[in-house]
Parts: structure tokens; sequence; C-alpha cells
């Protein structure tokens, strides 16, 4: 085989590989079928500690977490479920803040630290002309 | 007695620091006053007064001398030795006496090694002076409002407890005729004995690179003198925090009985954000060491991590967490906020004023470079920390302003951590490939197209043959190409050296590995997280977790295991009553084992705690956690099992044996011609 022909077979068994991966990737299992759990780590136990109701052994959690299971047994969208908290518990309740005026710097801090930080380096480089370090 | 002696030991070691302070200034300011010899009492006798505090806190709680407030009230007759012991650190009063000494003992072995110099020299005497002024707040407070040698003057109820206390040890004391005992979940896992102590020397640690920085801008000094001689101190630092983080969450996995290991909580956020800077940290002051760059920087991420690690002790320790509004119950919160005030005001005005003078800021000849890879690496650890200290304090910031609660948790933290690791995870892999100054794309290929297809080729077997869900996917794909890249240039180097010395491949990786310890110890470092992140993804994503009641003799299928309740048993210890089931697991009719969860009640404090009950293999943990009573049939049990979770400790320990690596071994003798520093690596 030419030394062509032999780079060209490498290329083409590189992409066949990163094509299955990507299949892999996008038929691959969702991460968590279970809507009660899901939600219930959205849900933040309002007698614990910083806990959500899935992972709290409380009773108040267990019967929250129950309520959960009733609301997604009969149908209802997770935004439902977890504005029927809201409402009773307020904003609190939510381990999974919203994007809203409140909680924007939440959101937008990061953001901004990764675009400045970028920025910064970019400016790092030196500039075509400038005599080398 | 212990009150006595603890007080005589608080107080002369604030003197002491005091002392250490002013002399260490001194120093500072008039090289002729700055030799080891004139700091040689303070420094001593900082270390001798604070290991007397000590001493005297661990005997009071040996010996069960209920005079001292603080030990009626963490501890018991009852207590079994081992958690009499930590239980010096069960509360904040005694954790500051532990503090306390490690500060200490950092500060003895700084100036130990300044004794070894050849003459006077202020950078090292302004360092200990600054480790003087951290070593009196610190005391201050133990003298103060965090006095953890306070005198017993009115015993509790039924004489359980101390209820009223006083600082002078010479007050009629009433002393209790039964102490409380540590908090029942400080006295449940052996672990407790080990995790505080070593968080603490990493927390601590980090104080004498801190301290070399301020010193180095308060003189003006160009270069990287305080880098180079704090670099040992540095390894050690993050080597225990790493080792503390590990062990934090191996902790809770074993203890709180969730089946988790990292719940976001701001206790565990403040351990990690310091450990996230102090990782920017010890990346810049390699390449700052090698390559000149980044010397502002590098003081910015010290200052930050010394800020950080007082930060999460407010944190955690003012009840600031439970509410905004209750941290001025106790007067601990305000000095804590005052203390961190002042380092940050302080230690930045320093900065400010002098970074013009010490700080070069030569432009790099390519992005494209090692250099780039390196700012790279500070740009993601840098944003995920900063994610972390966002959600940490941004609920207590609106409850603050507005007195609304807002919940900030593991979804909003799993969010924005997810892209940001693995993005750190592909950089690790390239990064140590990528050559210094400029890199051609040409060499950088060379090195990284047989690792990638390596690594291709194991996440495309694995999608045919085991169709995983894509975050495991994509753990195998970034794990094992940051491993790839690690073995290949072991084996490229091993070759290389063996071919030149007919050595035998293992000898000369070994070799290779030994003569740039630095570099091949952050490379031992980068496989252990890539192990560990390859953990939490299998683990997470492939758990089971399920709730059943079981009754005597009915087999339950769970997970491929067939579990059965064949008995419950009841045992009376000194402090507690045990209460659990005993449930045999088979898997294909075979024994695998018999696990025993179950409930502790402690007598004295009356909480009941559950301890899961673990069985380890191979393919991953069962978990087993008691839901009610195991006395009551059916009993209800919380069931999880996590594949390869012990991937996750594995990795965890790697990382800090990484750490060890760089600190510990010594490069081989050599008889030829010794190679330039760092030749080893292009």
């Amino acid at each position: 085989m030419s030394e062509r022909a032999r780079k060209i077979a490498a290329w083409v068994v590189t992409l066949g590989l990163v094509a299955t991966v990507v299949w892999g990737f996008l038929a691959g299992e969702p991460t968590e079928s279970d809507r009660v759990f899901a939600l219930g780590a959205r849900i933040k136990c309002p007698v614990c500690q910083g806990e959500s109701i899935q992972e709290s052994p409380s009773e108040t959690a267990m019967a929250m977490l129950d309520v959960v299971a009733e609301k997604v047994e009969a149908g209802q969208t997770d935004e439902q479920i977890l504005e029927y908290f809201t409402d009773r518990y307020g904003d609190g309740i939510r381990l999974d803040p919203r994007f809203e005026f409140r909680t924007m710097l939440l959101w937008l801090l990061p953001a901004a630290a990764l675009i400045g930080g970028g920025l910064m380096i970019w400016s790092r480089r030196r500039r075509p002309g400038e005599e080398p370090s | 007695m212990s009150a006595l002696f603890g007080t005589l030991g608080t107080w002369a070691a604030l003197a002491f620091a005091l002392v250490l302070t002013v002399k260490g200034f001194l120093g500072l300011s008039n090289p002729a006053r700055s030799s080891a010899r004139s700091l040689a009492i303070p420094a001593v006798g900082l270390l001798v007064s604070a290991g007397v505090a000590m001493a005297a806190l661990e005997i009071g709680l040996l010996t069960d001398d209920f005079s001292v407030h603080y030990i009626a009230n963490n501890s018991a007759s009852t207590t079994p030795f081992l958690y009499k012991a930590a239980s010096a650190w069960a509360a904040l009063e005694g954790s500051l006496v532990l503090w306390g000494l490690v500060l200490a003992a950092f500060t003895f072995f700084i100036w130990r090694a300044m004794r070894r110099l050849e003459g006077p020299d202020p950078l090292w005497a302004g360092a200990l002076g600054v480790m003087g002024v951290v070593s009196a707040f610190f005391f201050f407070m133990m003298v103060s409002v965090s006095n953890p040698f306070e005198v017993c003057t009115q015993a509790g109820s039924f004489g359980f407890g101390c209820e009223a206390a006083s600082a002078w040890p010479f007050s009629t004391i009433s002393a209790p005729l039964h102490g409380l005992g540590p908090n029942p979940l400080l006295q449940n896992h052996p672990l407790m004995a080990v995790h505080p102590p070593l968080l603490y020397v990493g927390y601590v640690g980090m104080t004498a690179p801190f301290s070399f920085a301020m010193a180095s801008l308060l003189l003006g000094e160009s270069g990287d003198r305080w880098l180079r001689v704090t670099r040992n101190w540095t390894r050690i630092a993050w080597i225990f925090l790493t080792a503390g983080v590990v062990l934090g969450g191996l902790w809770s996995y074993e203890v709180l009985g969730w089946g988790g290991y990292w719940a976001w909580d701001p206790v565990e956020n403040a351990s990690f954000m310091p450990w996230l800077v102090a990782t920017m940290f010890v990346h810049t002051a390699a390449l700052q060491m090698r390559r000149g760059v980044l010397q502002a920087w590098s003081y910015a991420l010290v200052i930050a991590t010394f800020s950080l690690t007082i930060l999460g002790t407010f944190l955690t320790r003012s009840g600031v967490i439970n509410s905004v509004h209750s941290f001025t119950q106790s007067a601990i919160g305000p000095v804590l906020l005052w203390f961190l005030m002042a380092v940050l005001v302080g230690s930045f005005g320093v900065y400010a004023a002098r970074i013009n003078r010490v700080g070069s800021a030569p432009r790099l000849d390519s992005l494209a470079s090692r250099e780039g890879m390196f700012m790279i690496n500070n740009l993601l650890l840098g944003v995920l920390a900063i994610v972390v200290l966002v959600g940490t304090l941004y609920p207590l910031f609106v409850e603050w302003r507005t007195g609304d609660q807002v919940g900030v948790g593991r979804p909003f933290f799993d969010r924005m951590a997810l892209p940001l690791s693995f993005a750190l995870l592909f950089a690790m892999a390239i990064g140590p490939i990528t050559p210094f100054r400029k890199a051609s794309p040409r060499v950088v290929w060379e090195r990284f197209r047989t690792p990638m297809r390596v690594s291709l080729s194991l996440a495309a077997l694995a999608a045919i043959l085991w169709r995983p869900n894509g975050w495991i996917l994509l753990s195998v794909l970034a794990s094992t190409f940051v491993a790839g890249t690690v073995v290949r240039q072991l084996w490229t180097a091993a070759r290389k050296g063996s071919a030149a010395r007919g050595g035998n491949i293992a000898g000369e990786a070994l070799a290779t590995m030994r003569r740039d310890t630095a570099f091949w110890g952050g490379q031992i470092a980068h496989v252990g997280i890539a192990v560990l992140a390859l953990g939490i993804a299998l683990s997470a994503n492939g758990a089971v977790r399920g709730t059943v009641d079981v009754d005597e003799g009915v087999p339950v299928a769970f997970a491929g295991f067939e579990l059965t309740l064949v008995d419950n048993f009841e045992r009376d210890e000194p402090n507690r009553i045990l209460r659990g089931a005993v449930v045999e697991i088979r898997r294909g009719g075979d024994l695998v084992t018999t696990l025993q969860p179950r409930l502790n009640e402690y007598r004295i404090r009356g909480q009941q705690i559950a301890s899961p009950a673990v069985d380890t293999g191979l393919r991953g943990d069962l978990y087993l956690s008691l839901a009610s009573d195991p006395g009551v049939f059916p009993v209800e049990l919380d069931l999880y099992w996590f594949p390869f979770i012990w991937l996750v400790w594995t990795g965890g320990f790697m990382a800090a044996a990484g750490g060890l690596w760089a600190w510990l071994v010594r490069p081989p003798r050599r008889k030829e011609a010794a190679i330039p520093e760092g030749a080893a690596r292009v």
C-alpha cells in the first residue's frame, strides 16, 4: 500500500470511529428516565440543610416525594409540578433557580468571567511586529 | 488542670505570635536584623505553647475533665477512645486549637529551613512576620470569642453538660457529672479522626506561600524566589487539601446514608474553592518558575487561595448558612468577617501598590503553546471556582438584601460544572504534550494522534457493545485520552532512553519519572483526575436506586442481586444502642456477603443515626440503608447500586499521590554529565 493510501485509510477509520462515538452519544439511554428522581433532586427539603427531597431521609421529604410521584403519575409537566411547590413554599424551594431578574447575576457572572478571562488571555499574545520575549 | 494549662498555652502562643510579628517585620525592613537567630525565641515558643494548648485539650478529653466547658459539651466518659481524641475538632473552639498548632508547626518548619540559609534574609523574616500576624489572629480568637478552655461555672440539668462558663481559670468551678459527647454524626465513623486534620493541614499550609508572597511584595523583590522557596510547602498543602476533600466525600458516603458523596453543600464548597484556586496556583507557579510569565497572576492566586480558606472558615463556622441573620448571634461570625475584610483589603492593597515593581508582563510568543494551555487551565478552573463561589454566596446575598430565600443546589452546580469539567479533561490531555513557546501543529498532532485513536476506538467499542448513556461515553473518551497521552509520552521517553543506554523499558520509564518529579508528579495527578472523572460518570449515570419493604425470609430482587432479610439484632455499647438488620446478598444463588445496615441510638443526646452497609466489589458497590425500625417487620430499606464508584476514591488518592511524587521522590544520582533541569520534557 502506498504511503498516500495508508494515510487516507487512517483518516477513514478515524472518521468512522468519530461517527460511531457521536452515534453512541446521541443514541444512549437518557441520563435519568425516572422523572420522580430528577424532579426530587430539584426540590429542596424544607426541614433539612441544603438537601433535596430526593436525598433526605426525613419524613417531610418522603411525603413531598410521594406528592411528586402522584403528580407525575397524573401526567403533569415538570414545570407544573415545580410551580405547585413554589406556590406553597416560595422560590426558596427550588434548588435550581429560574433565570429571572433576581437570579440573573448567578448565571451571568460565570459567563462574564469566562469571556473576560478569555479576552485577557487573548491580549497576552505577541502582536505582529513586536519583539519576541 | 487542662483549663489552666490550655489557657496559659493559648495566651503564651498569642504573645509569641505578636513578638514574631514585630521581629519579623523589623527584619523585613532592616536586613541586619533578619537573621534566623533573632527569630528563634518566638518561632520555637509559638510551637511549644501551641503544643501545650493542644496537649491540654487532648489530656482533658481523654481524662474526662468536665470542668472544661468545651469538654463537658463535646465528649463523654462513655465515648470510645478514638472519638474522645477526635472530639478536639468536633466543634469550633477545639478545632481552632488544632488549627493553631498546625499553623505554629508550619511557622516552626519555615524557621528551621531559614536556619540553614547562609546569612540573614529579609524575605524569610518578613514571611515569618506574616505567619505571626495570622497566628496572632487565631490565638486571639481562642482567648476571646471562641475560647476552648473556659471552665464550667454552671453544670447542666441532671448533671449533663455545661450551661455557663468563664474564661478565668480560677473561677468557682461547677463541673457536670456527665459530658454530652460529640455530635452523633461525628462519632459514627473512624474517618472523623482523619478527615478534619488532613483538611486543616491543607488549609493552613497555604498560609506559607501566602506569607512569602506578601513578604516578597512588601520588599518589592522581583523574580520567583518566593515560589522556589515555598515549592514544597505548597505541594504539601495541596496534597493534604486533595486528600482531605476526597476523604470528606468518602465520609459523607459512609456515614450520611443518602448514597452520595458530594452534595454541593456550602461546607463542601468551602473546601472545594480553595482546592480549585490552589490547583490554579500550582500550575501558574510551575509555569512562572520555568518561563517567567504570569508573575503578577501568581501573587493574586495565592492571595485568593488564602482568602478563600478564611472565607470557608467564616461560612462553615459562623452559622451564616442557616440564615444570614443568625450569624451575629455569636461573636465569631463578625470577627471572622472583619479578619477576612482585613486580609482582602490589606493583601490586595499591598499587591496594587507593589505589583508594578515585581510583576513583568512579557507577552507570549504564541497562544498555541504550553504557556497558552496553562492559561486555558487557569481560565477553566477559575470559572469553575467562580461558579462555586457565586452559587454558594448568592442565596446569602439575596436573603441579606431582600429577605427572600432562593435555593441554589445540585442541579445548578451540576449543569455549570459538567461542560467545564469536560473542557478541563480535554485541556489536560492536550496541555502537557504541547511544546513551550510556539507549538507547531505537526508536533502536537504527532504526539496526539495515537492516544486519540486509541480512546476513540475504546469509546466506539463501548458504544457498540454496551450502549451506555452519552455522558459515560464522553467520560470514557476523555479519561482514556488523558491517560493515553501520558502513557505515550512516558513510553516514547523510555524507549529513547533504553535505546541510548540499553536498559529495560520499565527501568527507563521509572528513571524518566524520577528525573523530572514535578512534571511526572503532575502527570500522575492528571491520570488520577481522569480516573476520578470516569468514576463519577459511571457511578452517577449507572446508578440503580430503590426502596423496598423486606419481610423475614422473603427474597427481594435488586440490580441483579437477591436480598433476603434473615435476622435482626440489638447490641448495647457504652455510648449507644445498635439496632440493625441482617441481610444476605446472593447473586445467581451464591452467597456474596451478609450486610448489616443499622441504626445507632446515642444515649445521651438521644439521637438516631443510620449507618449504611456497603459491599464493595470490583464491579461496584451495593449500598443498603435502613429507612425504618429494624425490629418491626417488614423493614423498609433504601437500596443503591453504584457501578465502579471505587474509581472515585482511587482517582482522588492517585491525584494526591502525584503531589507526593513531586514532593518526596528524588532524582537518581547520575554518573554522566547532568542534563540541564527540565531537559527531559520538551
